[in-house]
């Protein structure tokens, strides 16, 4: 029963009286049932969650297949039209956006701190950056507003946009970023770091240059612990609400320019939910763009997983 | 390692008891409790009643030490779903209570008047003309209910080929409900324009935006201390006989004083003009009662101060009458 193991019988049993050794037994025995349940727990929380989620979206999914509510582009609730696609597309929008900027400079980011930057360097602006990340999103929705959207603004002048407010997928995209860099920086800095340093002295010793040392040994090592972190960072970035509804313009359509306004899925459920009760399936609309985040999510995590095994990760350092 | 393992089964242990204790509490407060246990009176909802009730909640603490206030804007919307779950007690709602909500418990206090009004940006190149003729009802509903860009000088009949930028609320709030009423439509969804979050948020989108119009509630489009607009924002007169001519008695923008007068007498049009209430999920317990009690009664002397309107002694009394 003693699933901690964790006690060598042989410490302690000599010091103790047996009433002490029972006590420890007992103890060790009640957290190893406790560390057990709640891993449990944690195991049994994803199909809790999908179910409850499916539990409540069923009126409408069941009205309307859900094929027909993904490819739905119309969203008037009050006449019964549900169609996900433009809170879909703003979602994938923003997000695209938002990786398209912060991987790069997070990964190279990562680089420069685990292999080039002196200690002293690096224990100083490891602090800030997790401080960033820990930085709650109105926060950085504000910034947005101050900052970001004033800056697309005056791009958008020059673009033959009809948006020329700035608050558009380019503002959420770039506001996302700003908050998922630390983020994957931080995990890919730690996953480079972890790389054993024998390998980077036997490949210095065949005579390559430290980028070649990144470049062929540690970007491969490290690879599939840095699509990890990418991956959390997507997720992150395409659940992320309340920064990204405060730039982003809240339009019902289907973006056809980064300038363009567009609605995202969580915004969706954050400024609508517990209105309109009045209106049929519109709480199980809502429930349904929590289902769809879900599965995207989901799906994205289950696809990297499956890269991941096609390419031969190597030692996952990310476990 | 033993230490650890001691430390982190004290732990649970200490979680564990927590979180029943944390449940018992939750019991307590759903229980209908007579006294006050100390804890603080949560409100929630529109931004249209905060800065009212923050004034409420202020000089009712001064004549009841001990009891403490939560106040938080989030529009009407977000106030209604936090009273009927049970998060909050007491919300501020903007509009009328619809049915299904009085059906799952909302029991609304009206507690005073106020009004949404349209704003544009202080730089705003057609300015003048604005102020001196005033927008009509169908020149707003061409920019709020139709999602095609238009311009200036196309709205006004003038050559500006500046466009109009439109802002409305992304969150769900009786303002936006009460412009679309005005406007003859039902709901906010009907509404186009780029939806920002929040009274705050409108108010600073047209202050940042020359070609901008939205809407605010008075509290946010005039300085309170001030009396006259929000630096940077202009009050758009409406123009309500439609003759494109901004009459005398249609001229009441200048101050918050001046539309207050003009809420009160009923010259401003009802909606965007509209009654505030508190809502209780079912008949409030004695500690809100006595809240609201207070707010109808002594509370009204501070409602002409923030910049609100009284409601008819008759109304007040029938709302009075409704408390336990």
């Amino acid at each position: 029963m003693n699933s901690t193991g964790n006690l060598a019988p042989n410490r302690g049993a000599s010091r103790g009286t047996f009433i002490q050794y029972r006590a420890r037994h007992v103890i060790s025995w009640v957290t190893g049932i406790l560390f057990t349940s709640l891993s449990t727990l944690i195991v049994i929380l994803v199909p809790a969650l999908l179910g409850a989620l499916l539990v409540r979206s069923w009126t409408l999914v069941s009205a309307i297949p859900l094929p027909r509510l993904l490819i739905g582009t119309e969203w008037r609730p009050l006449s019964g039209a549900f169609g996900f696609a433009p809170f879909i597309a703003g979602s994938l929008w923003v997000t695209a956006i938002a990786l398209a900027v912060a991987v790069p400079v997070a990964l190279l980011g990562a680089i420069y701190l685990a292999e080039y930057a002196h200690p002293r360097t690096r224990t100083s602006l490891k602090p800030l950056i997790e401080l960033l990340a820990g930085i709650p999103s109105v926060v950085y929705g504000l910034w947005g507003i101050l900052v970001i959207v004033p800056v697309v603004r005056q791009l958008a002048a020059f673009t033959r946009t009809d948006n020329p407010t700035g608050y558009s997928v380019l503002s959420g995209g770039l506001v996302l970023a700003v908050m998922v860099i630390p983020f994957i920086l931080a995990l890919s800095e730690e996953v480079l770091r972890a790389v054993p340093q024998g390998l980077r002295e036997a490949t210095l010793a065949l005579g390559a240059t430290q980028w070649e040392v990144v470049k062929h040994v540690l970007l491969r090592q490290a690879r599939s612990g840095i699509i990890a972190a990418v991956v959390l960072g997507f997720a992150r970035a395409f659940g992320e609400t309340l920064a990204v509804l405060m730039v982003v313009g809240n339009v019902v359509q289907l973006p056809r320019s980064p300038f363009d306004a567009a609605y995202t899925l969580p915004a969706l459920i954050a400024n609508n939910f517990g209105e309109m009760m009045s209106i049929p399936l519109y709480d199980a609309a809502l429930m349904t763009a929590a289902l769809i985040l879900f599965l995207i999510v989901f799906s994205f995590n289950f696809g990297a997983r499956l890269v991941l095994r096609r390419v031969g990760g190597t030692d996952d350092v990310s476990q | 390692m033993r230490r650890c393992t001691l430390f982190y089964a004290l732990l649970s242990i200490v979680l564990a008891l927590t979180s029943a204790v944390g449940c018992r509490e939750k019991q307590q407060i759903t229980g209908s409790t007579t006294e006050n246990t100390g804890k603080p009176i949560s409100i929630s909802g529109a931004y249209a009643l905060y800065p009212m009730v923050v004034r409420w909640s202020e000089e009712y603490k001064a004549r009841h030490p001990g009891i403490q206030f939560d106040v938080q804007a989030g529009g009407a919307g977000k106030g209604m779903t936090d009273v009927l779950a049970g998060a909050v007690d007491i919300a501020m709602i903007s509009r009328s209570i619809k049915e299904v909500e009085v059906e799952q418990g909302a029991v609304p206090f009206a507690v005073c008047k106020d009004a949404v009004v349209f704003v544009v940006n202080a730089q705003n190149p057609v300015l003048d003309l604005l102020s001196a003729h005033g927008l009509t009802k169908e020149q707003l509903a061409r920019l709020f209910l139709n999602p095609e860009p238009i311009t200036w000088g196309a709205l006004l009949g003038t050559g500006h080929t500046e466009r109009v930028n439109v802002y409305t609320r992304a969150d769900s709030c009786g303002a936006a409900e009460m412009v679309a009423k005005y406007l003859g439509v039902e709901a906010q969804e009907d509404l186009h324009g780029i939806a920002v979050n929040g009274d705050p948020g409108v108010a600073e989108a047209v202050r940042r935006d020359p070609l901008g119009i939205g809407y605010n509630n008075i509290g946010f489009a005039y300085d309170l201390t001030t009396g006259v607009a929000v630096s940077g924002l202009q009050v758009v007169p409406l123009d309500l006989n439609g003759n494109y001519q901004l009459d005398p008695d249609e001229s009441f923008y200048a101050t918050k004083t001046d539309i207050v007068a003009a809420i009160a007498a009923g010259r401003y049009p009802s909606p965007p003009a509209r009654a505030l209430y508190l809502v209780t999920k079912g008949s409030p317990d004695p500690v809100e009662a006595d809240f609201i009690r207070w707010v109808l009664t002594d509370g009204q002397a501070f409602v002409d101060e923030v910049g609100y309107v009284s409601l008819p002694e008759t109304v007040l009394q029938t709302e009075l009458g409704r408390l336990p």
